[in-house]
């Protein structure tokens, strides 16, 4: 181990004692509400569960490596959410699994498939060029084997045209704004892979009314976190806050990147140990969009004027969107809609998980652990599902044949929004 | 603005926002973590020991003193709303009569008296005569089979007549490579009906003589009816036994009543804590969630609080033995923990009588017996009055006071 590394396993560690450890360790009763509740600990016995490599292992781990077992967590946070007694599991287990990436190192996958800017920016100029190559047989098996991302593996669709370059040609909008402004937040996906949900979320926040302000806007670092390379996540992270604090700092910030917005709210504050001012100003301002809405509804003063949309819909609440504690604002949001008979999953996760379900010694864990909503899906679906986050989308599509969109992709329809096109 | 907001997720708070959904209320319901169902034996006790065992449950609900939580509504009440829940839930998941007791064996081979029990439970009933061929799995460690069969044998049923048992064990591993699963790895296993079936045919093999065969609670947590499914190959009948946690009847209980809640359309949010409120004209104007991101206000008409008590946080002991319940600051019937902590750890445990008091209404009063606000009712384990776990009247403590709470909303009371 260099000299650096060891430097930075150390300073993890050092919060992991003192941070979280002492913190929250000591309320574990051990009921196993957690255990019960986990996704991955019921398809495979390679992951002891969260209660057994966190609360407990955790006593054991006294300047000794972690369990490597650690790594088998997939970071959905349900731990977390369901611990009765507060206890941190989710984030102990994260900080765990940093602490062994730098004492051990980082696979360099683990490294490439965090970033997601550079693959949207590489990727949408030459879009036809780059999805013939995700979609090339050969290609992929090359790909498991040199980079060790599965061959079967969800992956994007390149668009040939990016958010921003969509906002550049656009005509100004002619109906006045009478609510204010609000900085829209889309993440890497919405920037440039799935360029339609964002423009429709834009159109549905400009239709209620809102002046919608989309400043240039960078990754938010999650996938960086969730591979345990904590220094670059806070160095994206950081920058984001400054992006989105650009364009005002008393904006309400509207986001349609569900689990994106789960990491300025609380990730990395409680994972990467960011207490920046700014880092806690744009948590409390973001609202993830079905949340925003909602809470004008809650509020009564969000239109209803939805027109009916006569299907059913298997909708998918994404781990990393109920982790953020304020439920599923998204399916209260589509049951709205007359017409729509909206079923909700009831699975905790759909596997993927960010990047976890790419690798090809966890992708078969992560079908798994989304088996039963694939299932779900493909078994009340009338052609269309719908999930809050990118890359469930890409999982659920992948896996169950199902065409799944974000959830604003229908309220645009309900408002009679046209195709967006 | 929602009709009510329900806080807690355990048997009280789902019961609550179940029965304000029926009535068609606009309910959310907001929980830390998922309630107690499934740390506790997915049966409903109404009352077991006063303190001699309770073969008629609700005479004995009818004869408690007025501090009881069953006092303020008495024994025709409580009997109706824990029948709503047993026929909301159905005789897939609870059968039994509010008026008689089982008394079903537990993991340790005791006789546990309880007035609802799910229907794979309810052919261990402690009659006189009757005999239990105990069977065991090597790879559960939290179901003792000879000490369960060791104690069934020299115990009595309340008739008065004499049980018998045996034991077996069978070696069957859920998953390959798993040295110690937990019961739901178990129980999920079971799930798979060629795994039952095989498990079916191993207990075949091996079960001693008996007319019920006594398995560990862990047939089936998804797909009911496993049991029968065991007791066709076996041509005997069956009981399961419920295990400590995580208790898979438990989950079965939780995941069905949370399913309805939510195909009833009741907004669930789960995963932080409510932690203060704001005070309106006619009340409680809304409850204060401490979400990521900062805090959210969920306002309504009405709010039942069904937190439970100490087991879960929602009644706090502080160093210094000061009691407090620190989201409404609640007037509660003792504030100083010092004195009520007995020597024994036997004996009776006055601490856990501990909460807040009621008027008729189910809302929490002052010492004068005002109550503290006209919107705010309480249901379950924060409701002074009764040692729950020593008496078994748990469940039926938090059915029936979250049905009350449920009906003085919607104007349904009597």
């Amino acid at each position: 181990m260099s000299k650096r590394q060891d430097e930075r396993a150390k300073e993890l560690r050092e919060r992991l004692n003192n941070e979280l450890q002492r913190m929250s360790l000591d309320m574990c009763v051990k009921c196993t509400i957690c255990e019960t509740s986990c996704p991955v600990a019921p398809v495979t016995p390679l992951f002891s569960g969260p209660k057994f490599v966190g609360p407990q292992a955790e006593r054991f781990r006294d300047g000794e490596s972690v369990d490597h077992s650690v790594d088998y967590c997939s970071s959905c946070g349900t731990c977390s959410v369901v611990c009765p007694q507060g206890v941190h599991v989710a984030e102990l287990n994260s900080l765990a699994r940093a602490v062994m990436k730098a004492e051990q190192g980082v696979p360099v996958r683990d490294q490439l498939i965090t970033q997601t800017v550079l693959m949207g920016k590489a990727m949408t100029p030459v879009a036809p060029i780059a999805n013939a190559v995700l979609d090339n047989k050969l290609a992929r098996i090359a790909m498991e084997k040199i980079v060790g991302v599965h061959r079967d593996a969800p992956m994007p669709t390149a668009r040939t045209q990016s958010l921003h370059s969509w906002l550049k040609k656009r005509p100004a909008r002619t109906k006045p704004a009478t609510r204010g402004s609000v900085v829209y937040f889309h993440g890497c996906a919405g920037g440039y892979f799935e360029v339609d949900a964002a423009k429709k979320a834009i159109e549905v926040l400009e239709h209620i009314g809102y002046d919608v302000i989309v400043p240039e806007q960078g990754c938010c670092g999650l996938a960086e976190q969730s591979n345990g390379l904590f220094e670059k996540a806070s160095a994206s992270v950081r920058k984001l806050d400054e992006q989105l604090r650009s364009a005002g700092t008393d904006l309400p910030i509207v986001s349609t990147a569900g689990s994106c917005t789960g990491m300025l709210k609380h990730e990395a504050h409680e994972i990467l140990g960011i207490h920046d001012p700014e880092l806690l100003d744009v948590g409390t301002r973001i609202r993830e969009i079905s949340e925003f809405l909602m809470e004008l509804y809650e509020a009564d003063e969000l239109p209803t004027d939805f027109r009916p949309i006569n299907m059913r819909l298997p909708y998918h609440a994404p781990c990393q969107v109920k982790s953020q504690g304020m439920g599923t604002p998204a399916y209260d949001l589509l049951r709205l809609i007359p017409g729509l008979e909206v079923i909700d999953s009831n699975v905790t996760c759909c596997g993927i998980a960010g990047t976890y379900g790419l690798k090809k010694e966890k992708y078969e864990i992560a079908q798994a652990v989304g088996k039963p909503l694939f299932d779900m899906i493909k078994d009340t679906n009338e052609g269309l599902a719908a999930c809050d986050t990118e890359t469930c989308r890409w999982q659920i599509e992948k896996s169950s044949g199902v065409t799944t969109v974000h959830p604003i992709v229908l309220i645009h329809q309900a408002y009679g929004l046209g195709d967006g096109e | 603005m929602r009709d009510a907001v329900v806080i807690g997720a355990g048997l009280a708070g789902l019961t609550a926002a179940l029965r304000l959904a029926r009535a068609g209320r606009s309910v959310t319901l907001v929980t830390k973590g998922p309630g107690g169902c499934q740390l506790s034996q997915g049966t409903v006790d109404i009352l077991g020991y006063t303190p001699d065992r309770v073969t008629r449950p609700l005479e004995a609900v009818a004869a408690v003193d007025q501090s009881h939580p069953y006092s303020g509504i008495g024994a025709d009440r409580v009997a109706e709303s824990v029948s709503w829940l047993r026929d909301e839930l159905g005789p897939e998941l609870l059968v039994g009569d509010p008026a008689g007791n089982f008394h079903l064996p537990t993991a340790v081979g005791a006789l546990r008296p309880t007035a609802l029990a799910q229907p794979g439970m309810v052919a261990g009933d402690a009659v006189g005569g009757r005999t239990y061929a105990v069977v065991g799995v090597r790879q559960l460690k939290d179901f003792p089979a000879d000490l369960v069969a060791g104690n069934l044998a020299r115990s009595k049923a309340p008739d008065g007549g004499s049980l018998g048992a045996t034991v077996a064990w069978v070696d069957l591993p859920a998953r390959r490579g798993e040295a110690d699963p937990t019961s739901l790895t178990y129980a999920r296993a079971m799930d798979d009906e060629a795994f039952a079936a095989k498990f079916a045919r191993a207990v075949a093999a091996v079960a001693g003589e008996g007319d019920v065969v006594a398995l560990p609670a862990v047939l089936g947590v998804r797909r009911l009816g496993v049991w029968r499914q065991v007791r066709d190959v076996l041509g005997r009948e069956v009981c399961e036994i419920p295990l400590p946690p995580p208790s898979v009847p438990g989950l079965r209980l939780y995941e069905a009543l949370l399913g309805m809640v939510r195909a009833a359309g009741v907004r669930f949010i789960q995963g932080n804590r409510i932690v203060g409120f704001t005070p309106g004209d006619g009340g409680i104007e809304s409850v204060t969630l401490a979400a990521a991101g900062g805090a959210r206000h969920l306002k309504a008409a009405s709010f039942i609080f069904a937190p439970g008590g100490f087991e879960s946080g929602a009644l706090d002991v502080d160093s210094h033995g000061r009691i407090s319940e620190p989201v409404f600051g609640l007037p509660l019937t003792a504030d100083d923990a010092a004195p009520l902590i007995p020597s024994v750890f036997w004996g009776p445990h006055e601490l856990f009588e501990v909460g807040v008091r009621t008027d008729d209404a189910g809302r929490p009063v002052d010492g004068s017996g005002a109550a503290v606000h006209d919107n705010l009712f309480v249901a379950g384990g924060i409701i002074a009055g009764a040692e729950r776990w020593r008496e078994k009247s748990g469940d039926g403590v938090a059915v029936a006071t979250a049905y009350r709470a449920a009906d003085q909303i919607t104007g349904g009371a009597r």
